[in-house]
């Protein structure tokens, strides 16, 4: 009886403001575009507009976080192999080699006061991140001396010692190549070069329409319906489509779309009965091998050797057979492997060419280069070595449907420049950046808070005093001092009813 | 290219030319062995190379008449076929018989030469020269290459003969905007390396034990050019700034300037020695000798 009484005194309260009471599920749809004037539109302005863009990324760089995420018996035992010292050591920021390089021969633990003194003031964040990410990779361990020196850190004696070998004694080769005189003809680095974008290019081209095309590469289809996953969604009727992340994938560069795809068959390892610490580590061996040797097969484990068949569909190697022993020899793409895992910018010649009035002329022969560029250009004409498109505000709305969006359009852009281009500053016209970011903005004029609605107040007074108190909270998106009606944030709610309350007394 | 005046690296690749003393008049009376200090830098190299996939080290040997290089990492990663014979590492392997080549050479050219005054320095202005040629033909090659800087690692002191040169590899430098660092192992100080590395914006350090040589060259040198933006590294403490005389190759730090091609001279003369203008009689100079101030009369 009381707590119904207290109901309702509470009901009388709030019947003034009758605050609108379906509230949770109620939206209200905030026009939040044409806010700001056109001039401001300018560069310099957008990237206030990109940052309420949902950033949906399929992020290949974070294979070092599979590698930190492994047990660390597991890494412990990585890091018996010297090349994988090696590669974790090249993968790392600029700022961590620098601290490992400098306590490689340190054997006593260091005061972590100490490695901050080595860095200037603005530097912080970033040897913050540094010795993060060393201690997730086990590289660095913490300990604590003495009580007045805080924390230390000592490398691991496994990886430092590997480490310190590497450094005195010079890079030496996972294994020997074969002698090149009993009978091998190599191909030439050209050749092999040409080899492997091919057989990429005939992956990639498998991987996005597995439907209509014919079996290219040696991969078995459940291999690639593994790679397949998350980037293809199966629907029933019109077949595999691209999802969001399949159109993001395709326009990352060959080495994070590498990492991606490597990262997924590593994931799957396990299904296939495969230690993936086993894995990671034959991979980032690879990386060491000189391009365009010939190394036997007969080196290898049973493992390894199916391993290399798939490597060799993806066209990290090449293998060849003569007459009693085979071999395998790796590719560019192999051998830059241990390159794309550091956040270096991307090193290829670029071929695109973006002109200020929209057209685009990329001078590429392949197919899936055609393909990219039809994901968001509408193609003209197709030359030997040239394909004219144009950029439209269809065929970029098409783009942005397919979950695109403006910034991954101009940064492929930029990063595949042609070099003429690339020299110029800015490399893509700045008319066709923005109206490319303009274009997508319109696009999304309607920006969704939820929020409450708040009527029939009893005097101006409690009407103000509450504006003004959504207004201090930062939650005020709407007022009608007229007829006395306000709109506040969700958010704001809570304290709103509070404040409501108190008044009400 | 780029005009900037402090340009931006996005990443650490690295292209490091490393100049290396290999003057005999030099090692053969100092502490430590030509040897001991040769494994210090072969491990640094390593540690370079091992830094990052794209990093590239090219060694220049500077002699006392001559210079050469001696190993270019870019070119013995594809063929380094004999490295079992010697049972070392590819590196040290091609690396250490040049070596040997060049110094033998060297010496050679030594006893050709007739040397009575000239101070027992080291042939810097040809391996800066060569450097940056070297450098100029990577930036010519395309945009795709790592960023280059050059570490003098010197031990000899300067020759006032070679100001001229070297001073101008400096500013070439200075225009291709690459970094000189400078370590000197030497005795006295160089006045040559601390102008080329606070012209060009490198870092010059001057340990004084070579015993942990390695430590040094590691902690400062082999910092890339995108991380010294934010640590700590050694700042010049007073550069020296003086400059040797056209005429005499004397370090002075008081003379006379050509009002037209900007020369040296440490004494007075009648006619510019470089571009020929024709000097009148300082009026000054009767009054005091000291005065540097220089005039040119108007061409009769």
């Amino acid at each position: 009886n009381q707590s119904r009484e207290v109901k309702e005194i509470d009901l009388l309260r709030l019947r003034y403001f009758r605050v609108i009471n379906r509230l949770w599920s109620f939206f209200f749809f905030w026009i939040c575009s044409n806010h700001l004037p056109p001039h401001s539109l300018s560069s310099k302005a957008i990237p206030l507009e990109s940052r309420k863009m949902p950033q949906v990324k399929i992020i290949a760089k974070n294979f070092m976080d599979m590698v930190a995420s492994l047990t660390a018996i597991k890494l412990d035992k990585l890091y018996n192999n010297v090349f994988i010292c090696e590669a974790i050591l090249r993968s790392l920021p600029p700022l961590a080699k620098k601290y490992v390089l400098q306590l490689l021969f340190i054997d006593d633990p260091v005061p972590c006061t100490r490695i901050e003194e080595w860095v200037l003031p603005d530097g912080l964040s970033k040897h913050r991140v540094a010795i993060d990410r060393l201690i997730q990779l086990r590289i660095f361990t913490e300990t604590v001396v003495d009580r007045k020196e805080g924390t230390c850190y000592s490398l691991n004696p496994t990886f430092q010692k590997n480490l310190q070998k590497h450094i005195i004694s010079g890079g030496v080769l996972p294994r020997e190549p074969m002698n090149s005189n009993n009978g091998i003809k190599l191909p030439s680095l050209q050749e092999l070069e040409t080899y492997a974008l091919l057989q990429w290019e005939c992956f990639l081209l498998q991987l996005i329409n597995s439907g209509q095309g014919e079996k290219l590469t040696g991969i078995s289809s459940s291999m690639m319906k593994v790679f397949q996953r998350g980037l293809l969604s199966q629907r029933d009727r019109d077949g595999p489509r691209l999802t969001e992340s399949g159109f993001q994938f395709l326009l990352m560069d060959t080495n994070a779309q590498l990492w991606y795809i490597i990262r997924e068959y590593i994931s799957n390892a396990e299904e296939r009965d495969v230690d993936p610490a086993d894995l990671i580590s034959f991979l980032l061996e690879l990386s060491f091998h000189v391009t365009g040797e010939a190394y036997n097969l007969n080196t290898l484990t049973d493992v390894q050797i199916t391993t290399l068949k798939d490597l060799a569909d993806l066209g990290l190697v090449k293998l060849q057979q003569g007459r009693k022993d085979s071999w395998f020899i790796p590719t560019k793409l192999a051998t830059n492997l241990s390159v794309s895992l550091a956040d270096s910018s991307v090193r290829k010649e670029g071929y695109v060419m973006m002109e200020t009035n929209f057209r685009m002329y990329a001078y590429s022969t392949s197919k899936l280069q055609c393909e990219i560029l039809r994901l968001f250009a509408r193609i003209e004409y197709q030359l030997p070595n040239l394909i004219a498109c144009a950029v439209t505000k269809e065929s970029l709305y098409n783009a942005f449907d397919n979950g695109i969006t403006s910034d991954q359009i101009i940064t492929f852009l930029q990063q595949n420049s042609h070099p003429r281009c690339a020299d110029r500053v800015p490399s893509i016209p700045e008319n066709v950046t923005d109206q490319i970011r303009l274009w997508e903005s319109d696009l999304k004029r309607i920006e969704m808070t939820q929020a409450h609605f708040y009527d029939e107040f009893p005097s101006k007074d409690v009407f103000e005093g509450a504006c003004n108190f959504a207004r201090q909270w930062g939650g005020l998106l709407w007022e009608d001092s007229k007829r006395m009606r306000l709109v506040v944030k969700s958010e704001v709610h809570n304290q709103m009813r509070e404040y409501l309350h108190t008044q009400g007394k | 290219m780029a005009t900037v005046a402090s340009k931006l690296y996005s990443d650490d690749g690295s292209l490091l030319v490393l100049l290396l003393d290999t003057n005999p008049l030099f090692w053969s009376n100092t502490s430590t062995t030509f040897s001991q200090f040769l494994s210090h830098v072969l491990a640094f190299l390593n540690a370079v190379l091992g830094l990052n996939q794209l990093n590239q080290v090219v060694v220049i040997a500077t002699g006392y008449c001559s210079c050469d290089y001696i190993y270019d990492s870019s070119l013995t990663l594809s063929g380094n076929s004999e490295s079992g014979r010697t049972g070392m590492p590819a590196l040290f392997a091609s690396f250490l018989e040049k070596l040997e080549d060049f110094i033998v050479k060297d010496e050679e050219l030594i006893k050709e030469q007739e040397h009575d005054e000239r101070i027992a320095s080291s042939l810097l202005s040809g391996s800066l020269s060569m450097a940056l040629c070297y450098i100029q033909r990577v930036f010519r090659s395309g945009h795709l290459h790592p960023q280059p800087r050059i570490l003098c690692l010197q031990g000899s002191p300067d020759g006032p003969e070679q100001y001229v040169a070297v001073m101008n590899s400096i500013f070439s430098a200075q225009r291709l905007m690459v970094p000189i660092d400078s370590c000197y192992i030497g005795t006295q100080n160089s006045a040559f390396l601390q102008q080329a590395s606070y012209i060009t914006g490198g870092v010059h350090h001057a340990p004084k034990q070579l015993d942990g040589l390695f430590q040094f060259l590691t902690t400062i040198f082999a910092t890339d050019l995108h991380t010294r933006s934010f640590v700590q590294l050694p700042k010049p403490v007073g550069v020296d700034f003086r400059a040797s005389c056209f005429c005499h190759k004397k370090t002075i730090d008081m003379g006379y300037v050509c009002s037209v091609c900007l020369s040296i001279f440490c004494e007075h003369h009648k006619k510019c020695s470089t571009c020929g203008s024709v000097f009148g009689q300082s009026k000054l100079d009767g009054a005091s000798t000291v005065s540097e101030k220089k005039r040119k009369a108007p061409d009769s």
